[in-house]
């Protein structure tokens, strides 16, 4: 099993959920006492980027070892 | 374990993933809000060159040897005793490493769910016990590497909002008392930073005895390297993690710091609780920190992983007492030549045993504000004599039997001998009241170098007056009877040496930052 893909699926996923809570969710439940960031929608962001890096690099290697 | 065939990039970040639970996490907040930067030698110091020398000059023996456990090295190298006394001292650390882990759970079940402690240690048990019977040891490594993943990207966020809210890394310099933000400058006597350490005592204790210690003995780690897929890539293993692992620094330790900022400025409303002796408990530094920072969402998350993580190192350090105490107590001395249906029951019941042994060492932990100064007691009393023996053991072919056996015992006696006639804090000093430490850490740095250094002395003594055995029966055991591999044909990058040069060069320019 190629770990990368699993790992790129997980955050891909989690990523998303995050992204569309934080951009959707009433304020009132995304509050946090010592920050006005919006954490969700950040952090979702950077998990998509890395799962879906993960998947990049999983589906080239497998693209490579096919050919 | 899958065999010999996983990749170096997932053995190597297994072997750093396997020091950077949820225990860890915590625990080097705690340090970080306690001790300040010096913490990050904990990395620096206290990591990459022990990792570097295992992969560089240890790893040939493990993975060359057909043992598959540190007692099983002794066993084969000097003799029965030497392993039986090394199996029953790792079988204390396992329960206390897990009684830390289970107490850091049971805060954190408090925290979130408001239970009371004694509540919320027993449900951590159960979550433990459960878990190691529906057996979630599998695929550990796979698991690892995930948790890796998410321990940096869920915990990054929280490093670089806390250190933004407390003034940017300048702010913090500019208003912490400025031992709490040099790594080095306020080391030359140990009254002046706040771990009360001198150099010698952080170099020594720490930098060697401690960290060569941990890393070139500690098989919940090497094993991780025993699954790569050849002897160059096991060796490339440790080093290929040293990239990750100094820079991990600034997503565990800087968050302490801020946490300390923060609660130094009243504005915030910010304030670490209180521990049981009155002082603040370092040990919630992060968990606070989370709650004031992370919004409903990437908080569950954060907890979550946190969880996760407590579980798989609770039920790795389970599962470790259970394999030692079996096969290597039970199995070996006990009632040898029963058949294997009688040691998996023995098996289960040792797992109960050792998760109602973990309940009353998180009763020892309740001593600790933070519980990383626990972990580093435990280590330098078991790890930092058992080092002595490994070095001499593997590079020394007059070591005998009896002088390891005879330095182990003597060298954990001095360990536990200067615990009880030091104090540290409120620790300590049971038997008589020789010398007071500034801090717990400096009292196990100093333990550590107590125990090794003792062990050492007296295994050469009884060495030099004890019989060795012959060359032909430490083949593959000692270096200079031990196949050594040249990777010279190998890409650069595949090679130990450049690899070695250029964690070397960034390992220096990180400590010049910080000086």
């Amino acid at each position: 099993m190629d770990l990368r893909v699993p790992s790129g699926w997980f955050f891909t996923l989690v990523g998303l959920i995050l992204i569309g809570w934080g951009l959707f969710a009433p304020a009132e439940l995304q509050r946090a006492d010592l920050t006005t960031t919006n954490v969700n929608l950040y952090s979702g962001i950077t998990m998509l980027v890395f799962g879906v890096f993960l998947l990049l690099l999983a589906w080239r290697a497998a693209a490579r070892s096919n050919a | 374990m899958s065999g010999r065939s996983v990749p170096v990039w997932i053995t190597s970040l297994a072997f750093i993933a396997a020091n950077l639970g949820a225990v860890e996490l915590i625990g080097m907040a705690a340090s970080g809000a306690k001790y300040g930067i010096m913490t990050a030698h904990f990395y620096w110091l206290g990591a990459i060159p022990a990792m570097l020398f295992m992969g560089i000059f240890m790893m040939p023996f493990y993975y060359g040897s057909k043992a598959r456990s540190v007692p099983e090295y002794l066993k084969l190298r000097f003799d029965e005793k030497t392993r039986a006394f090394n199996a029953f001292s790792f079988a204390v650390m396992t329960i206390f490493s897990s009684g830390a882990s289970m107490y850091a759970l049971g805060k954190l079940l408090q925290l979130v769910l408001g239970w009371d402690f004694t509540t919320s240690v027993l449900a951590s048990a159960a979550i433990v016990l459960a878990y190691t019977f529906l057996g979630g040891l599998t695929s550990a490594i796979y698991n690892e590497v995930l948790q890796f993943f998410l321990i940096v990207l869920g915990f990054a966020p929280l490093a670089i909002l806390s250190v933004q809210k407390a003034g940017g890394w300048a702010g913090i310099m500019a208003r912490l008392p400025a031992n709490y933000t040099h790594a080095w400058r306020y080391m030359g006597s140990a009254s002046e930073n706040p771990m009360g350490v001198e150099l010698f005592g952080m170099v020594a204790g720490l930098g060697f005895v401690l960290s060569f210690g941990y890393w070139c003995t500690n098989f919940l780690v090497v094993q991780r390297a025993m699954a790569a897929e050849s002897m160059s890539a096991a060796r490339r293993t440790p080093l290929v993690g040293t990239l990750p692992k100094m820079f991990l620094p600034f997503i565990v330790i800087l968050p302490g710091i801020a946490a300390l900022m923060l609660s130094k400025m009243p504005e915030m409303h910010y304030s670490l609780p209180l521990s049981a002796n009155g002082g603040p408990d370092y040990t919630q530094a992060l968990t606070t920190l989370m709650a004031k920072f992370y919004p409903a969402g990437i908080l569950g998350l954060g907890m979550t992983g946190l969880m996760a993580s407590f579980m798989s190192g609770m039920a790795g350090n389970v599962t470790a007492f259970n394999t030692v105490f079996t096969y290597d107590i039970y199995q070996s001395y006990i009632r040898p030549g029963a058949d294997d249906r009688h040691y998996l029951t023995v098996g289960r019941v040792i797992t109960v045993v050792g998760v109602v042994l973990s309940v009353f060492a998180t009763y020892v932990a309740t001593r600790y504000n933070n519980i990383m100064d626990l972990l580093q007691l435990v280590f330098g009393c078991v790890n930092a004599p058992l080092f002595a023996t490994f070095l001499l053991g593997m590079f020394w072919k007059r070591s005998t039997a009896n002088g390891a056996f005879a330095g182990l015992t003597i060298g954990t006696g001095a360990a536990v001998l200067t615990l009880c006639t030091t104090v540290a804090e409120n620790n300590g000093g049971w038997l008589a009241h020789w010398h007071q430490f500034p801090s717990q850490m400096a009292q196990n740095f100093w333990i550590a170098i107590i125990a090794f250094s003792t062990c050492f002395v007296i295994s050469v003594l009884v060495s030099l007056m004890t019989t060795p055995r012959t060359d032909k029966e430490m083949e593959g055991l000692v270096y200079g009877l031990t196949k050594v591999p040249h990777d010279a044909t190998a890409k650069w990058y595949e090679r130990p040496a450049p690899l070695t040069a250029l964690v070397i060069v960034l390992l220096l320019i990180l400590n010049v930052w910080f000086r």
